[in-house]
């Protein structure tokens, strides 16, 4: 059976090693807290404050055979003022899979698209995916107003693709603040240079549209340590208008997070619920057992997040 | 706002890692700055249901635990070792009432979280000074709000607030 390798050797390796490098600064810096893996809040860094954070996100099986993904994600993040921080982040992915797609065909994840694996291959490659910058300004405090609003930006740009995210961040706090929920609604157009479904040969820039609607609530159980769940509900469409519909998945599970004075840990695991259906532009053979696997659908996620203050 | 800590048992079962504290003031110390020379018999209770839900009722603040650690002031006043949820950790402070049942100081005994320090500024405190229990303690209002540190500033404000109702409703009838 015929192999390809894009840049094989050591790939998993070498992304767990950025994934995790910044632990290793645990000792020396000091550190802000993000309650959920997906869904953001509205607490900001006060002005001035610097924060380094990590990200992990393993993307785990899709419709048959084999298939891993970690998106890995190194961040920085200052303070503008108390109610502007920004952020700049390099995102990097490592990716195997074998018989995953529709109809059992070897099939690249979405960041990697590009790569033309044959149906039969046993494809495996790391990637740098893009670089994205971040601004999120908070128009309301959940300690000072009703509710917390804030609203988020952020471009990506990268060697084949291309997004800008905007998002709606609502915040409520309840229990004496102890008891955090919050909802995201993300629009984030996208483009990916790829070659023309009809021209092989040839490449262009092609988009799509993922829609998101997430929300989550985690409660302080004890000094430091909070728990919660995260329910995820993702669309995608081949407009930028809520037309032409690819596909939707609701992603659910458990969060836990311990912040301290020096660092925070944000872990959260997600199973794809049995809730896809299908659209116009639905991939055939793409949903089994009423879950999509279609692009960057799978069955399980879990993201782990370390952030350090400076 | 009214509510109780739920999972209190939690606690018992997660072991948390070492907490970077800052510990400004002991509650001697603290005792010795907002009443120089006084001495201070110890006068601890156990609020009953129907006592923190009248503080609850008269300060519309969440009484976090029946405990109250108090001290009866000699010539007048009280003395009282509290604490609030914070960011992360709760915040320890004290607070000094006068023989009139006014704030004479509040001081933060510890703090704890990343950021958000601000509330130790004594000139950020001194708002406190003199306040009643009919005093509305309401943050962006009479006290000011803290940018960067607002979650710390509007508890400590609802802790001195509960304080103060619980001492109206229960500490000025030991005396």
């Amino acid at each position: 059976m015929p192999h390809v390798s894009f840049d094989r050797s050591r790939g998993l390796l070498a992304v767990l090693a950025l994934s995790f490098s910044s632990l290793s600064y645990q000792s020396i810096a000091k550190a802000e807290e993000s309650h959920f893996g997906y869904v953001y809040t509205t607490d900001l860094l006060p002005q001035g404050a610097k924060e380094v954070e990590q990200w992990a996100t393993w993307r785990h099986q899709k419709a048959d055979g084999y298939f891993d993904q970690i998106d890995g994600r190194t961040e920085f993040e200052y303070g503008l003022t108390d109610k502007l921080q920004v952020a700049f982040y390099a995102n990097y992915a490592w990716s195997r899979a074998y018989h995953n797609g529709p109809f059992g065909e070897t099939t690249p994840p979405e960041p990697l698209s590009y790569d033309k694996p044959g149906p039969e291959d046993h494809y495996n490659a790391v990637r740098f995916v893009g670089f994205s910058a971040e601004a999120i300004y908070r128009l309301w405090s959940p300690y000072s107003d009703p509710l917390g609003v804030a609203v988020y930006v952020e471009p990506t740009i990268g060697p084949a693709f291309r997004e800008l995210e905007a998002k709606l961040i609502l915040q409520k706090n309840f229990l004496d603040d102890r008891l955090v929920t919050a909802l995201n609604l993300t629009y984030a157009p996208e483009w990916r240079y790829d070659t023309v479904e009809d021209d092989p040969k040839r490449k262009a820039w092609g988009y799509e549209t993922d829609v998101n609607a997430n929300i989550a609530a985690s409660y302080r159980f004890a000094p430091n340590w909070s728990a919660g769940f995260e329910l995820i509900n993702e669309h995608e469409y081949n407009s930028y208008t809520f037309s032409k519909e690819s596909n939707d998945g609701y992603f659910f599970g458990p969060v836990i997070h311990y912040g301290g004075k020096k660092f925070f840990v944000t872990a959260t695991f997600l199973e794809q619920l049995p809730w896809a259906s299908e659209h116009s532009d639905t991939v055939p053979g793409a949903i089994v057992d009423r879950r999509i696997y279609d692009n960057d659908f799978e069955k399980y996620r879990l993201r782990i997040k370390v952030g350090c203050y400076f | 706002m009214k509510s109780r800590f739920f999972l209190m048992p939690a606690y018992a079962l997660v072991i948390s890692a070492p907490a970077q504290a800052t510990v400004y003031l002991s509650v001697e110390q603290a005792q010795a700055v907002m009443f120089p020379g006084a001495t201070f018999s110890p006068d601890f209770l156990t609020l009953t249901p129907e006592q923190m839900r009248a503080v609850e009722k008269a300060s519309d603040v969440n009484v976090l635990t029946p405990q109250l650690k108090a001290w009866k002031v000699s010539g007048g006043g009280w003395f009282i070792v509290d604490q609030v949820v914070g960011k992360h950790e709760f915040i320890p402070f004290a607070l000094a009432i006068d023989a009139q049942g006014a704030v004479k100081a509040v001081e933060i005994l510890e703090y704890r979280e990343t950021y958000g320090d601000q509330v130790r500024n004594a000139s950020w405190r001194a708002q406190f000074s003199g306040k009643t229990k009919d005093a509305p303690l309401k943050l962006g209002g009479d006290i000011e709000s803290i940018s960067g540190a607002t979650l710390s500033s509007r508890h400590i404000t609802d802790g001195v607030k509960r304080l103060l109702a619980t001492h109206a409703l229960v500490l000025a009838h030991q005396d």
